[in-house]
């Protein structure tokens, strides 16, 4: 690359000399592009609110005087959402708060403390990391079969609960963190723990956060697991109760169910959209930050 | 190849010295204790399934009762039989739809976001992302209702176009591409958001050079950008390749393996040996897939390694 110095075109090189034309089209295909990426979801929670009769009849019809809540309120009435709501609450409180807190502990401790056999542990980790998770479902379920765990919160909680993905992550994470800040709060007194839980959980807080936002996501959308472990009403997590509702679809193909199960089903899929979308809009810096180093997990 | 992605942070670790004093013993135990909690459960949950799962494989075995050993038979009937080799086929059909168009439109849409020129670019950016981070599931219900082809809203507009009406869920021609349709829809803005880290890797200077000397833009993406963003798009293939090889969800809710079994991908069925509680063959399935899929993915590194000479 011989640069001949041409000093009129030197400012803003990258996009020099692009004719207005492609630009323009470069815009219309983006917005074109983000109408087809919105509109599923869109169409999904606009249509959830119209009449289920005219959801089927008129699928791109919008006509706001007619809006209504009776897809939202039959779907309460019949399907167990709110069990749904609550069991995957339950589990991505604790689930979640035992990866955030136990997956940079250990990775604290590959990082930052010299042990015999440590690089031979971590090589495993690394190992286990690459292999495609489907591998570990059946003998995982016959684990939860023996210890008489299927259908339970712990079946649910405890497999994947320390991530190994998260402990690789955090590890590089912490081992950015300078010595020299580790060994000052030692010859401070510190102990151990205390310069884990006060010097470096500080310290990473934004990978922190990244790492809430993906772990977060992946516990709300978790699905195969959940399906094959806890597919019991009592037990079933918001997406297994969202999958069954599915079945119950194509397994009523008689018209006049078909409207108002189509208007349930709109109402239970874009309740369970919601709070991510939210979370999502408020915090994507950090989602986007978690889901580039989540991407290394295959 | 996870380097292009990962935060940067230095992978070695420096051992810490030991200094001695009071506070040694307590040093020398702290990290085990550390660790602990998170190899109690590895092992538990990790590496016991896995040497459990190679054991089940070379067994006969219905969920009760003794396990028979049966050698290589569980191998040998899925190798010899039809259904594992139409589902991987099912599977590979569903790769050549979604990976290479994925990674087309996901390099040009992070090529343009890339661009300073472009605006709005934080929003395309969220608003790409919108399928891949919900619910897979809700997603999946709203495909059914959409694509289905008396009442769907594609229909309903193709009928407005005075077009014909397509069986998109209910005819194996089109179960395949409309599964593969989700997929793209659901994780494209992933692959974009994966490009985009890499291109912003590659020193803007280099295109300050090769503009000077007049190169054009198209000779500016094919030879500059392409191979300076090689190791992401060979992160993002390796990564897709083992997604739509375990794609399991979709089908398993938008149309349950068919129509004649036309969808019934690999992952699928792997998941059906479990519920006929044909653990065994499950096992099996489970080794091959991954043989398949570790192999297919060394074949991607090696091929597109090679050509950086």
């Amino acid at each position: 690359m011989t640069t001949t110095a041409l000093p009129t075109t030197r400012r803003r090189p990258v996009i020099s000399r692009r004719p207005l034309g492609a630009t323009v089209g470069v815009q219309v295909f983006l917005v074109l592009l983000t109408l087809a990426f919105l509109s599923p979801v869109v169409w999904a929670l606009v249509s959830a609110f119209k009449p289920a009769a005219s959801i089927i009849s008129a699928p791109l019809a919008f006509d706001p005087s007619a809006l209504t809540l009776e897809n939202y309120t039959r779907m309460f009435a019949d399907v167990p959402i709110g069990r749904g709501f609550m069991n995957t609450a339950v589990v991505l409180v604790i689930k979640g708060s035992v990866t955030l807190f136990f997956a940079p502990l250990a990775a604290y401790g590959f990082a930052k403390y010299d042990f015999p056999f440590k690089n031979l542990l971590f090589g495993t980790v690394l190992i286990t990391l690459m292999l495609p998770t489907i591998v570990l479902i059946i003998p995982l379920l016959l684990e939860m079969k023996a210890l008489g765990w299927v259908n339970t919160y712990q079946a649910l909680i405890l497999p994947g609960a320390v991530d190994a993905f998260a402990v690789f992550w955090m590890r590089q994470v912490i081992a950015a963190v300078p010595d020299e800040l580790v060994d000052a709060a030692r010859v401070d007194g510190c102990s151990e723990i205390g310069i884990f839980t006060r010097i470096v959980l500080p310290v990473i807080r934004p990978a922190m956060a990244g790492l809430a936002v993906l772990t977060v996501m992946n516990i709300y959308n978790d699905f195969v697991w959940p399906v094959v472990v806890a597919s019991s009403s009592r037990m079933a997590t918001l997406q297994v109760v969202l999958s069954t509702l599915a079945q119950n679809i194509t397994g009523n193909r008689i018209d006049a169910d078909y409207a108002t199960v189509t208007g349930e089903l709109l109402a239970a899929a874009s309740i369970a959209l919601i709070p991510l979308l939210v979370i999502f809009i408020l915090l994507q810096r950090h989602f986007i930050n978690g889901i580039l180093a989540g991407s290394v997990k295959g | 190849m996870t380097a292009t992605v990962a935060p940067p942070a230095p992978i070695v670790v420096e051992p810490t010295p030991h200094r001695g004093g009071k506070s040694r013993l307590r040093r020398a135990g702290a990290p085990y204790l550390f660790i602990l909690p998170f190899l109690a459960m590895f092992a538990a949950f990790g590496v016991y399934p896995m040497i459990f799962t190679l054991r089940l494989s070379f067994t006969s075995w219905r969920g009760s009762g003794a396990a028979e050993w049966v050698g290589w038979g569980n191998y040998t009937y899925l190798l010899q039989g039809e259904a594992f080799w139409a589902s991987m086929a099912n599977s590979a059909v569903l790769w050549l739809l979604i990976v290479p168009i994925q990674l087309t439109i996901g390099l040009v849409v992070a090529v343009l976001l890339n661009s300073a020129k472009v605006r709005l670019r934080s929003f395309y950016r969220v608003a790409f992302l919108v399928p891949f981070v919900t619910p897979l599931v809700a997603v999946a219900q709203i495909w059914t209702v959409v694509f289905d082809q008396r009442f769907g809203a594609v229909n309903t507009a193709l009928n407005a176009l005075g077009l014909p009406d397509i069986g998109w869920l209910t005819t194996s021609t089109w179960a395949k591409p409309t599964l593969a349709l989700l997929f793209l829809w659901k994780t494209t803005g992933f692959i974009v958001i994966i490009l985009l880290s890499g291109l912003q890797s590659i020193d803007a200077s280099v295109y300050e050079a090769a503009s000077l000397d007049g190169a054009s833009r198209v000779r500016q993406l094919w030879s500059i950008t392409l191979p300076l963003v090689r190791r992401t798009l060979l992160f993002a293939l390796v990564l897709q390749t083992l997604a739509v090889f375990q794609m399991f969800a979709e089908p398993f809710v938008v149309t349950q393996g068919g129509p004649y079994g036309s969808t019934t991908t690999a992952g699928l069925y792997l998941y059906n040996h479990i519920t006929r509680a044909d653990l065994g063959t499950g096992a099996a399935n489970s080794f091959l897939l991954v043989i398949f899929v570790m192999a297919l993915s060394l074949l991607f590194v090696r091929l597109l390694r090679s050509e950086d000479k």
